[in-house]
């Protein structure tokens, strides 16, 4: 076996910023040797990136505690002065952060930052050879103009292009250690498959060691050799990563495993009512050539004088939605899927063909459930509201409503004082569900809804969803990113590229014969092959 | 309309430690106010009475800040120009108030050619000094409380509007507003029972920054001489007073400097205990 | 450049656009400005006389574009009062007002730009708590508070100066500069207070950002990511307060030069209004309007220069 060049033990880490202290790592352990990549998963709150930041040396605040050991080069890290850390970091552990779109100074030009640790640890290195070493980093994390992106500001690249910056910037020194914290969890399917590739080839290409911070199982076990799973602060289990797939000795490993949405093995949530039903029955929606242009927010005055010009968001869509069908409409970020999701339920104008939707105004359930709530009133007002505005004038009548509500959506009448702040983000999506099935819709549209949750929060939400749809003869647009969950839920799919659909279908059909090159590229990116 | 003051006066910050800016603000606030109060009900003396024989006492028990130039006790009218300016300073933040959130509400929430026009004259009169530009509103309709109430009150409409119009654009695009439009939701409800509550916090807050500003605004036209006329007892009139008697009397300035300066104090504590960021040391 | 060129050509439209509004309001407010002159002579033919004499019979936009030449020309008109030019009645006040706001400008700056950072800095400490507490007090009293508390301490006590003691800057510069180092740290005091706080809460607010968290996982100092890396993007917030308080200090030198006894701009300003003197006002009035948009304008340019992000959208 190859050197160990980290070797952590009995590492805790307290906040002492409240009342109370507070742990939030327990006795974590961690040995990485030369070469070698690590994955450590768990759920938000695990604790998975603050032991990581406590190896990188960037718990410095005076309220943070921590007691252990992080050996590396003979030293334990945490006994260092601020001095002596600054030796390696940079230089020898190097880290790249969740969201490349916040993480580089947005007032600095990328060659400057990229160059920043090379001329911090080596200030002899001369400006003409610093400029070379950074072109050939951004050029080697393939960065195709890197002549170009090296006189731009962040805020001209896409996120894709920023992590290919942070990580060509982290390996200006040559480390030892790069510490990747959810590198790809902010990124787009495709460009996540890509930056994984990334990583990949630097670890096999100059052998550096790589600690990989993830929230994702599958995504860890397509890159990481060995794996911690943590929860609460604490290492659950730790292994070689195929051991911990194929034989999980803890309940809560199991858990993480079974939430992964399974394709093909499994039968699928909906299917309760069999295809014939659902052909046969009436539709809910009906779009017809339909272009949706992007609306301009932000007019001046000269905007005025300036000739309308605007190209489609999504461009001549056609698609239907029978009573209790499920449809799912999947594509990267920016193809349009959201903004064909607003026009369909009446939010835009902007678009031109036709929308035929006969019955009662369908919902929206969106993604991030954070921004979905209104954050000044109590859940209470929150369901009451809908039944308000539909002159439900008598406050029992109301009452009885809300509460059986809460029943469907699986919440304790408790709840129905609190703001939003004070819940959990599934108890928010819950919520969210809840308020938009009110009205009693026939559709529902649910942009995304689980991407922003917790891995074991996502599998009871979708399964929220799959029995609310059975129990209320529901029709869904289902908008996601992610195949998997498609999977489970949906019927029928259509994908979406650069504002068009490139495949429709039957989803048994799609996922086992994609036609298009782009569904076969996001199958691949998913992990799915057929 | 819904607003909730919980949310408003949080006593603790999220950290759990004591909100002193608040604690201190209701306090200074609180006791200014009792003063003012006191002073309405049953002033020491009467603001009016003269005693030539007792011009320019020092600080005693009987006169604690002295006696001003006609014999008065400053004291008394002290309280009584306290009075004078926190009514001018209640009167000018409702206009404002009134007049900046009709017009933030409603270029903020619609946007188009109204809200950039409106916006731009909003812009230009913001960076307008106020006390400048009540000085021409003074100027132009003549001087008085409720000529300085109308002007003050006009000059801060732009500051409010601003205010009230970038948090209508924070919320007006946020998804719990879009799910309220699908619910079916009109614009008028929207903006009072959706993004209103919202916008209380910072509401809240900039009152009180509007209270701090109208005291000194008011202060300042009166020291000027173009504000309260007498005979109503004004602060600023009786500092502009006091700044010529400052070698025989100095305590009668001490007087009404400290009531504006508690007065200010006070309101700015508050506006800052209602913010609700309070940012610690962090990272270094 | 193109940029620039729009930025200038909407600073005129507002600045035309202020001064008819200006006109506009003293046109139309009551009293004869002919028999202002005449001083209560009430010989109809002889006020008629005048008012044509002055073009008062003129229609309002005819007398409105007459008067804009004028002015552009350096012709304010005639002082209703004093029968003299009001270009000459201002030029010696101009130069005072401008002296005086400049040097509490940099005061300004001196003071709380180094104040803000150590604040922020040491924030939590011993010596930012004691700043912030400060910092609340000073905000809190009102500059011709100070003012008078400077005159009696500095002036009366401490004999540093001569209250009312003013040095005309036509005899010696020097002097008047600094006569006018009290005033102006009476104008600078309170908005430097204001500064520090809002450079404080900038820079607190910056600590919190993933950037921040970059540079100090290469290994930085915490000076240099404070100097290279926050302070440009923390001043955002500064400059555009800086903006304001440039106009805002024009309008506190009006209240100043009272205390202080300065004849500067804002003494004309003040008994121009108590003369109903009203080419007067109107010549001052636009003069500061001239001088607000501009800083407006220039706090624009600074910000573009300081965030590539704006001038990128």
């Amino acid at each position: 076996m190859s050197e160990r060049i980290l070797e952590v033990s009995d590492l805790n880490i307290e906040f002492h910023d409240h009342s109370l202290p507070e742990t939030v790592v327990y006795d974590f352990d961690l040995t990485l040797h030369e070469g070698e990549i690590v994955g450590i998963v768990g759920e938000s709150g695990s604790g998975k990136s603050m032991s990581a930041m406590a190896i990188a040396g960037l718990l410095s605040r005076h309220e943070i505690r921590k007691r252990g050991q992080i050996l590396y080069d003979g030293r334990n890290l945490l006994d260092c002065d601020r001095d002596t850390l600054r030796r390696y970091q940079g230089e020898d552990i190097a880290v790249i952060f969740q969201e490349p779109m916040t993480s580089l100074d947005p007032v600095r030009r990328i060659g400057w930052q990229v160059e920043e640790s090379v001329r911090l640890h080596h200030p002899e290195i001369p400006a003409e050879r610093r400029r070379e070493m950074a072109l050939r980093n951004l050029a080697d994390c393939g960065l195709a103009d890197p002549e170009k992106v090296y006189r731009q500001y962040p805020s001209q690249l896409s996120g894709g292009m920023r992590q290919r910056v942070m990580i060509a910037a982290a390996m200006m020194g040559n480390p030892r250690i790069l510490i990747a914290d959810e590198p790809t969890t902010a990124l787009d399917v495709l460009v996540q498959e890509q930056i994984i590739e990334l990583l990949r080839r630097i670890n096999r290409e100059r052998g550096t060691a790589i600690l990989f911070i993830s929230h994702d199982l599958s995504l860890v076990r397509r890159l990481c050799s060995r794996v911690l799973v943590m929860r609460e602060g604490r290492i659950v289990e730790a292994g070689p990563v195929e051991d911990i797939f194929n034989h999980p000795a803890e309940d809560y490993t199991r858990a993480l495993i079974r939430a992964i949405p399974r394709v093909f093995s499994e039968k699928r949530g909906g299917e309760a009512e069999g295809e014939g039903t659902a052909a046969a029955a009436a539709p809910v929606l009906d779009v017809e050539h339909l272009d949706v242009f992007y609306q301009e927010s932000g007019q001046g005055i000269g905007e005025l004088f300036r000739r309308k010009r605007a190209e489609p968001v999504v461009k001549d869509i056609s698609f239907s939605l029978r009573r209790g069908e499920c449809l799912a409409l999947v594509g990267g970020s920016g193809c349009g899927k959201s903004t064909l999701a607003r026009a369909v339920a009446g939010l835009t104008r902007s678009y031109t063909g036709t929308v035929s939707r006969p019955g009662v105004q369908p919902q929206i359930i969106f993604q991030d459930p954070y921004n979905s709530l209104n954050p000044m009133h109590t859940v209470r007002w929150i369901l009451e509201e809908p039944l308000r505005l539909t002159g439900e004038k008598n406050a029992r009548v109301r009452e009885k409503r809300i509460l059986s509500m809460l029943e469907k959506v699986r919440l304790s009448p408790e709840l129905l004082g609190r703001y939003p702040s004070q819940l959990s983000g599934g108890q928010r999506q819950r919520v969210c569900i809840g308020s938009a099935l009110m009205q009693q819709p026939e559709l529902l549209i649910a942009d995304e809804p689980v991407s922003a949750l917790d891995v074991t929060i996502q599998a009871e939400i979708l399964e929220l969803l799959g029995e609310l749809r059975r129990e209320m003869a529901l029709s869904v647009l289902f908008i996601s990113h992610d195949l998997r969950t498609v999977y489970q839920l949906c019927d029928t799919i259509l994908v979406m590229e650069k504002g068009e659909i490139v495949e429709r279908g039957a989803v048994d059909e799609v996922y086992r014969r994609p036609r298009s090159k782009y569904t076969k590229a996001l199958l691949r990116a998913a992990g799915i092959s057929s | 309309m819904v607003i909730d003051m919980t949310g408003i006066l949080n006593w603790k910050t999220e950290s759990g430690k004591t909100n002193w800016y608040l604690v201190l603000g209701t306090g200074i606030t609180g006791f200014v106010l009792s003063l003012i109060f006191i002073g309405l009900l049953h002033p020491p003396y009467d603001i009016e009475a003269m005693d030539t024989a007792h011009k320019f006492a020092g600080g005693s028990l009987r006169h604690l800040f002295g006696t001003d130039n006609f014999g008065r006790d400053v004291f008394s009218r002290v309280l009584a120009g306290g009075f004078t300016t926190m009514k001018i300073a209640a009167g000018t933040v409702a206009v404002g108030l009134l007049g900046g959130v009709l017009i933030g509400a409603v270029t903020g929430y619609f946007g188009g050619l109204t809200d950039e026009l409106l916006m731009r004259i909003n812009d230009t009169l913001f960076a307008f000094p106020s006390v400048l530009l009540a000085l021409v509103i003074v100027s132009l309709f003549g001087s008085g409380t409720s000529h300085v109430i109308w002007a003050l009150g006009i000059a801060f409409v732009p500051s409010f509007a601003r205010m009230v119009r970038s948090e209508f654009l924070r919320y007006k695009n946020s998804d719990f507003i879009a799910g309220a439009k699908l619910q079916g939701a009109g614009a008028l409800r929207i903006m009072t029972h959706h993004i209103l509550p919202n916008a209380a916090p910072v509401l809240m807050s900039s009152v009180m920054i509007g209270f701090n500003n109208a005291v000194l605004a008011e202060a300042g036209l009166s020291y000027l001489g173009i504000g309260v006329q007498p005979p109503e007892p004004s602060l600023g009139s009786m500092l502009s007073e006091a700044q010529s008697y400052l070698v025989s009397a100095p305590l009668y300035a001490a007087g009404p400097g400290l009531m504006i300066i508690f007065m200010v104090l006070g309101f700015s504590l508050l506006a800052e205990g209602m913010s609700r960021e309070q940012l610690s040391g962090a990272w270094f | 450049m193109r940029y620039a060129a729009r930025k200038i050509i909407m600073l005129v439209v507002t600045v035309l656009a202020i001064s008819f509004v200006v006109f506009l309001a003293f046109s139309v407010i009551p009293g004869d400005p002919a028999l202002t002159i005449l001083g209560g002579q009430t010989d109809p033919a002889r006020v008629e006389a005048l008012r044509e004499q002055m073009g008062l019979n003129a229609p309002l936009p005819v007398r409105y574009v007459r008067w804009l030449r004028s002015f552009l020309a350096g012709d304010f008109g005639m002082s209703y009062r004093y029968s003299v030019p009001v270009s000459r009645l201002l030029g010696e006040k101009i130069p005072i007002t401008l002296i005086l706001t400049l040097e509490s400008f940099l005061f300004m700056l001196l003071i709380s730009i180094p104040l803000g950072i150590y604040s922020a800095r040491h924030a939590g400490g011993r010596a930012d708590r004691a700043l912030v507490i400060l910092n609340q007090i000073i905000m809190a009293v009102p500059p011709f508070f100070s003012g008078i508390l400077i005159t009696f301490f500095f002036g009366m006590l401490l004999h540093w100066f001569v209250p009312g003691g003013y040095v005309s800057w036509r005899v010696s510069l020097s002097g008047c500069v600094g006569y006018l180092v009290f005033p102006a740290i009476a104008i600078a005091l309170p908005k430097s207070a204001m500064v520090v706080s809002i450079l404080r809460r900038s820079l607190l607010k910056e600590a919190r950002l993933d950037y921040v968290r970059t540079a100090y996982s290469r290994g930085s100092r915490t000076n240099y990511v404070l100097y290279r890396h926050m302070l440009r993007n923390a001043m955002g917030p500064v400059v555009t307060f800086l903006g304001m308080a440039a106009a805002d200090m024009v309008a506190g030198s009006i209240i100043i030069e009272q205390v202080f006894g300065i004849p500067g701009l804002g003494r004309a300003l003040l008994t121009a209004i108590a003369n109903r003197d009203y080419p007067v006002v109107e010549a001052i009035i636009v003069l500061i309007s001239v001088l607000v948009v501009a800083s407006g304008a220039a706090v624009d340019l600074i910000c573009r220069r300081l965030d590539p992000r704006i001038s990128l959208d």
